[in-house]
Formats: structure tokens, C-alpha cells, sequence
């Protein structure tokens, strides 16, 4: 058993899954439902087909034998049936609003039909939204797929996490393969290719997570901020930049609209990673701390302020335990210097750079559902 | 550089081989659920061109020098660690073999299509991509079953965990993705994006256990087309599309990788049990021991009921293993299969045949001998 990586593995995943839900939720749900009635679409985006397909259903049955077990795909599943209201999806929600802020193409096209369009979007666009989502959910699972030698101890166990991992590679596989099909359907080899690059940042991204988790310095710790958003741009970002700017592709829209939408992806998942990871440091003080990740934005932004060796000191001050962290400690440490600020700063300066992006678009009930997404980001 | 894969295919005398697999000609039995198997046409009636038949090896050499190189390229990573488990397989030590065939089927066709034999910059990145995607795919594989050892070194798994093998797979796929929609062409996009869903859906195949017995044999040999088969014919498909306009011919370059393709794993399903485990780089009875009962124990167990209730609970009792081993050296299952192979190569030979005379449609005819005497 490894107590510190288990559970550090399932902050990781609390805070993946938490995406986008973590604003204050009256308000955040307002404009997320808001955002919904404007495309059409009041339920999930998850494609239906792929969910009820004989292969996950499969699985679903599978999954139930991991009750009991710590494997993370038991939370994935969780959090996939409970969250997925409004929360989840708001990728695809993303790329549908800016689809039809942009509006019909201006290029005739025998696939750009204005009569085909549903609420403004076109089904092409609409098979957009899906695949992010899959692409997304996949690596959700993929993510979670655990390493067998740090089981090896217990051996009821070791079988338990095998036979999750072999149901969390085979799910995810099936959602990629699902949203690979997808992609070609679209019959445009530059949205192909654009969605396979973020793949590819998604797998970047994702790679060096969980190895610069760990309390310990390491060579995966992030140093600065750029760094941290180079890495979350990676993880967090480049999937919604990338899909906005397809979705633009797709209704063959200028390469200017393209530009545009792909920055307001990519400055709405930057300001939102940093209000989610400013959540456990705004408010009122007090009361035992939970975990938070020692690479979230304001920690990084303390840790660049205070430097390497008085954060270390810090780190050693909090250490109850040689691998417990006293996190209310850390907490107060950091509280007392300008990172949290500097964090809320960023923050509101990727918000502001996204509204920024999206005041070409002619205004429309679906430019202003994409503007109260990016002032919910900076609402602190 | 792909230098030492002529040497798995010459037949060295081992003494591992317990059953010659070649030569070997049993009655054709009826097949298990009165199965469809190609007909033997091209067995009697096989016709060759003029010209000195070729070693498909040496003839593909020259299209394939730089495929690993090439391939590295595709794989465009910034961190030094996750670069290192994408090239780990593409070391030049492997086969190579689905490149080969495309590159082979390519040339063949565009002979056919235009007299002119030139590889197109698109067919040869087919060529890449194929092996791209059975790369990731093996990547992936070595995790779902535990597998520590492949092509006689450790498996990325193994040495680097689970975790990141399985994001490198991802990794890799998603090169491979972006070099196909560089291609430029929607249907070819269509054509191998099909062949990775088949892959996921034959690993799924593979979890469930059939009571009837026909319904196994069909569910084997639909597994083992979407597992094995539809990379190769596919891949096949989509050098013919880049070329010719003719549906006619596209169907003769996917016959011929399908049914070469199922030839391909039907052999490779007898070297589980036939070949010794040094020489394959993988522990032999494999198979049996993941739980998978394959074309010889499929056959065995016409001839001994007992393995049935044994492939229903996928070989888990204490000695099924071993059991079962000894019910297939003893049945005729491993001849059954191999036969079966040489059906489904006489079918790939008879569809090449419909093209125009060529040295690499030549050696697309002779590569069946190949598949069917490899030996690991």
C-alpha cells in the first residue's frame, strides 16, 4: 500500500472531475442551463450510441466488481453518472455556443446546408461537440489506470487493480476508437488532424501529472508559472482551443474566426483551471484543510515568490509525518503571501482575454451565454 | 533500418517445432458450424507471370530503408521520457511485416492501375501508419494481458508501468492519426480510422466465452479478422484508393490483405503451441494461459468433448492449462489450423491474381508461402 500516492492519486481525480463545477453553484449552474435552452440540447452530449453500446455496457456490468476496491475507475464511473448534469460537458457545450455565435458559413457548400442547421448549428458541428467529449471522458479513464508494482504487496488486491486496469484501457480505447470514427465522418482531414494534435497535448499533459504530485521535489515539479501553463494549457486547454477553432473549420469560417475561437478555448481553460485551483484559498480561514495539489496555480505562484529553499523549509515546517503534510499549515504559509493574489490576477486576466476574443463575433444570445462562462471564471 | 527480419522468416531447422506445419495436406474436414471457407481455386489454377520471382523482402527493402527514422519523426514529443517509450518498439527489430505488404500491394497495384510502378508520398505513408497503429495497439495489448515480455526484450509496461504505457499507446495512435489526415484524402481517413475501431471491438470479443460451438468458431474467426485482418487489408484498401478509382480493384487489395491477414494469425495461433518460447520472444501456450481458446483448441475439441466445459471457463481450474496443451498435440487441431491457413492464403492468392502481372504482385503470391512456413 502506498497511503500518499493512493491518495494523492484521488485528489488528482477529484480535481479532474470537478471541472468547470466547482464555481459557486447557483451561479454556475444558472449560466450553464442558460447555455443549454440557447443550443438546443437540455441533455448530456455523450454520445448515446457509444453509451449504450454492447462493449460498454460490458464494462458497466464489469466495473460493479470493483466496488470495494481503490481503483480510480470506480470513481471515474461515479463521477461520470453523477456529474454529468450540466458539468461534465461543457466542452461540447462551448463549441456549440461558439458555433452559433459565428453563425451560418458565408462559403456555399453542399455539407452547409442552412436548412440542416439545428438552432444554429450545424450537425457537423454538433459531431464536434461529441467527439471533444469523448476524446475528454477517455482520458478521464485513461488517466486512471494504475501501476501493478505498487500493488504487489497485497495479493487480492494486485488481481483487483488488474482486472480494473483491464476494463479502464479497454473503455478508453473505445472511446478513443469511437471518437477517431467520428472524426473521419466529419470528411475534413484538417479538423482530423487538429483533433489528433490535442490528443497528443491531452497525453502530454497528462503524462507528467501524477509524478509532479508528489510532496517531494522532483525532477516533474513545475518552477514557474510559465511552465505551469505550458502544462496546463497541455492538459486542460489545448483539447477546447483546439475544438473551437474545428468547430470554425467545419462551417468554413475565416481563418480570423478560427484564431478567435481558438483563443477564447484556450484563455477560458487557463482561467478556469486557476479558479478552480484558487477555491481551496478564497474564502473565509479556519477549520482543518484538505489536500490541494502542491502544482496548482497559486501554490506555484507562492513557491516562485518565496523560492526554492524557504519553500522548502515551509514544506519541511508541515511534514507531521514523513509522508503526511500538515496541509492547514501550508495553507497559512502561502495565505500570507502575494501568490494567492497573484493567482487571482492570471485568473482574471485569462477571463478577460477570452471575453476579449469573442467581441468580434456579432452579438447574439450565444455570444452572451459564451461571455457570462468567461465572467463566471473570474468571479471569485 | 528493418535488416534482420528476413532472418524470422527462413525456415531454420529448430528442434522446438514439434509439428511441421508446411507440406502437411489432411483431408479437408468439415469445418466447425459448416463455416464458409475460401474456395482452394487457386491451389490448382495459380498463375504466375514470366518474371523471376522476387524475395518480397529484398523487393520491399528499398521503400521501407527509412521507415523507423520516418516514423520517429511522426512522433513529435517534448519531454525525453515519454519520447524514449514511443520509440522503444520502433528499434528496427521488427518484422515490419504489414508495412511490407502495403508497400508491396502498392506498387502491384499502381502497375496495374498505370504501368508505372512508382510509390505514391501517400501510399508510403500508409506504409508508416500501419505498423504506427499495430505498435500502439501492442502497446496497449501487453497491458490488458500482463505481458512483461515482447520480441525478446521487456515490455514498456513492465518497465515503465502501466500508467504511461498505456498513455504512449495513446500517444502513438494520436501520431499516427495526424500523419493519415496529412495524407489529405477523407476516404482513406474513413478506411484506417475503421481499423482502429475494429481492434478495440476484437479485444472485446475477446472477453466473452460462447456456449455454442459454431457460434465460436464464427466468433474466432470475426475476432481474429477485426484483431489482425482489418489493419492489413485495410491498409491494403487504402493504397489501392490513392491510386485507381475502381471499387473492383480496391476489393482485390482488401481480399487479399483480409485473407492473408486471418492466414497470418491462424499460423501465429499454432506457434503458441508449437513453437518453443525462446524462439517466438513470447512464453508459448500463451494463449491458453490468458484464457483464450484459439483455432487448435477449437478443433481439438471436436475431437475431445472434455475441453469444452475447459474454454467455458477459460482453462482458470488448477491443470486446465496443461491439460488442454496435451488434448491439442494429441488431437489433430494443429494440422486443422494450419490447413485453414492454407485456405484463406489460396483465396489471397487467387484475388492478387486478378491483377495485372507484376515482380511485387509476384511477391504479394509468394509472401503467402512465407506466412504459412514462418516459424516465429
Amino acid at each position: 500500500m502506498l497511503p500518499v500516492c493512493s491518495r494523492l492519486a484521488r485528489v488528482g481525480t477529484a480535481r479532474t472531475l470537478s471541472l468547470f463545477s466547482s464555481t459557486a453553484p447557483s451561479n454556475w449552474s444558472k449560466v450553464v442551463s442558460e447555455a443549454e435552452r440557447i443550443v438546443g440540447y437540455p441533455t448530456s452530449f455523450m454520445s448515446l450510441r457509444c453509451l449504450l453500446s454492447d462493449e460498454l455496457s460490458n464494462v458497466a456490468m464489469h466495473v460493479r466488481r470493483l466496488v470495494g476496491t481503490d481503483h480510480p475507475l470506480l470513481d471515474t464511473a461515479r463521477g461520470l453518472v453523477y456529474d454529468s448534469r450540466s458539468h461534465l460537458q461543457m466542452r461540447g457545450l462551448v463549441v456549440l455556443l461558439l458555433s452559433k455565435a459565428a453563425g451560418p458559413s458565408s462559403q456555399p457548400a453542399p455539407d452547409l446546408q442552412a436548412q440542416d442547421m439545428v438552432s444554429g448549428i450545424y450537425p457537423s458541428q454538433r459531431n464536434l461537440a461529441e467527439i471533444a467529449e469523448l476524446i475528454h471522458t477517455a482520458f478521464l479513464v485513461h488517466r486512471g489506470v494504475v501501476n501493478l508494482k505498487d500493488w504487489t504487496t497485497a495479493r487480492g488486491q494486485l488481481k483487483d487493480m488488474q482486472f480494473g486496469n483491464k476494463m479502464a484501457v479497454l473503455s478508453g480505447d473505445f472511446l478513443l476508437a469511437n471518437a477517431c470514427t467520428g472524426l473521419a465522418q466529419l470528411n475534413n482531414t484538417k479538423v482530423v488532424e487538429l483533433i489528433s494534435s490535442a490528443i497528443g497535448d491531452l497525453v502530454q499533459g497528462v503524462y507528467y501529472e501524477n509524478s509532479s504530485n508528489l510532496q517531494d521535489h522532483n525532477p516533474g515539479d513545475i518552477l514557474d508559472m510559465d511552465a505551469w501553463e505550458e502544462q496546463t494549457f497541455l492538459s486542460h486547454g489545448a483539447l477546447l482551443a483546439k475544438s473551437c477553432q474545428a468547430a470554425m473549420e467545419l462551417a468554413k469560417h475565416q481563418p480570423e474566426s478560427q484564431r478567435l475561437a481558438y483563443k477564447y478555448g484556450k484563455h477560458l481553460s487557463l482561467g478556469h483551471q486557476l479558479h478552480t485551483d484558487l477555491q481551496p484559498f478564497v474564502g473565509s480561514g479556519g477549520g482543518e484543510r484538505s489536500a490541494f495539489s502542491l502544482n496548482s496555480g497559486p501554490v506555484v505562484f507562492h513557491r516562485h515568490i518565496v523560492g526554492r529553499d524557504k519553500w522548502q523549509q515551509q514544506l519541511e515546517e508541515a511534514k507531521k509525518f514523513p509522508d503526511h503534510l500538515d496541509y492547514s499549515k501550508l495553507w497559512a504559509a502561502i495565505k500570507s503571501e502575494r501568490g494567492v493574489s497573484s493567482a487571482v490576477d492570471l485568473c482574471r486576466y485569462h477571463g478577460n482575454k477570452a471575453l476579449e476574443a469573442i467581441q468580434a463575433f456579432p452579438p447574439s444570445e450565444a455570444r452572451s451565454a459564451l461571455e457570462n462562462i468567461a465572467g463566471a471564471v473570474t468571479k471569485l | 533500418m528493418a535488416v534482420p527480419w528476413s532472418h524470422c522468416w527462413r525456415r531454420s531447422l529448430t528442434n522446438c517445432t514439434k509439428t511441421r506445419l508446411c507440406g502437411y495436406t489432411p483431408s479437408p474436414r468439415r469445418l466447425p458450424g459448416g463455416l464458409v471457407v475460401p474456395s482452394p481455386a487457386g491451389r490448382s489454377g495459380r498463375i504466375h507471370s514470366d518474371t523471376k520471382l522476387k524475395d518480397p523482402f529484398s523487393l520491399a527493402q528499398k521503400d521501407l530503408t527509412h521507415l523507423y527514422e520516418d516514423i520517429k519523426k511522426e512522433l513529435f514529443v517534448s519531454g525525453p521520457e515519454l519520447r524514449s517509450l514511443c520509440d522503444y518498439y520502433f528499434d528496427g527489430k521488427g518484422k515490419a511485416f504489414r508495412p511490407m505488404v502495403v508497400v508491396l500491394m502498392a506498387r502491384a497495384i499502381n502497375v496495374h492501375s498505370n504501368n508505372k510502378g512508382d510509390l505514391l508520398p501517400g501510399q508510403r505513408s500508409v506504409a508508416m501508419i500501419s505498423e504506427m497503429i499495430h505498435t500502439a495497439s501492442l502497446v496497449h495489448d501487453d497491458v490488458i494481458d500482463g505481458s512483461d515480455q515482447r520480441r525478446g526484450k521487456s515490455t514498456i509496461n513492465d518497465l515503465w508501468g502501466e500508467r504511461k504505457a498505456i498513455l504512449a499507446g495513446d500517444f502513438i495512435l494520436s501520431a499516427a492519426s495526424m500523419a493519415l489526415a496529412r495524407i489529405g484524402n477523407t476516404t482513406v481517413v474513413s478506411v484506417l480510422s475503421q481499423v482502429v475501431e475494429d481492434l478495440v471491438r476484437g479485444e472485446f470479443m475477446q472477453m466473452g466465452s460462447k456456449e455454442n460451438e459454431n457460434e465460436r468458431f464464427k466468433l474466432y474467426l470475426d475476432k481474429t479478422f477485426k484483431k489482425t485482418a482489418s489493419l492489413i487489408a485495410n491498409s491494403c484498401r487504402a493504397v489501392s484508393i490513392l491510386v485507381n478509382s475502381d471499387p473492383d480493384v480496391h476489393e482485390i487489395a482488401f481480399q487479399y490483405g483480409k485473407n492473408v491477414g486471418i492466414a497470418f494469425q491462424l499460423v501465429d495461433d499454432v506457434l503458441d503451441f508449437t513453437a518453443c518460447a525462446a524462439h517466438l520472444g513470447k512464453p508459448s501456450a500463451a494463449d491458453l494461459k490468458l484464457g483464450l481458446a484459439t483455432g487448435p483448441v477449437l478443433f481439438a475439441c471436436q475431437q475431445f468433448p472434455e475441453l469444452h466445459s475447459m474454454i467455458m471457463r477459460r482453462f482458470t481450474s488448477q491443470g486446465d492449462v496443461e491439460q488442454a496443451w496435451e488434448y491439442v498435440i494429441q488431437s489433430d487441431g494443429v494440422q486443422q489450423t494450419s490447413y485453414l491457413a492454407r485456405r484463406y492464403c489460396d483465396e489471397a492468392v487467387r484475388q492478387v491474381s486478378r491483377l495485372r502481372p507484376s515482380p511485387e504482385r509476384d511477391a504479394l503470391i509468394r509472401l503467402t508461402e512465407m506466412v504459412l512456413t514462418r516459424d516465429k
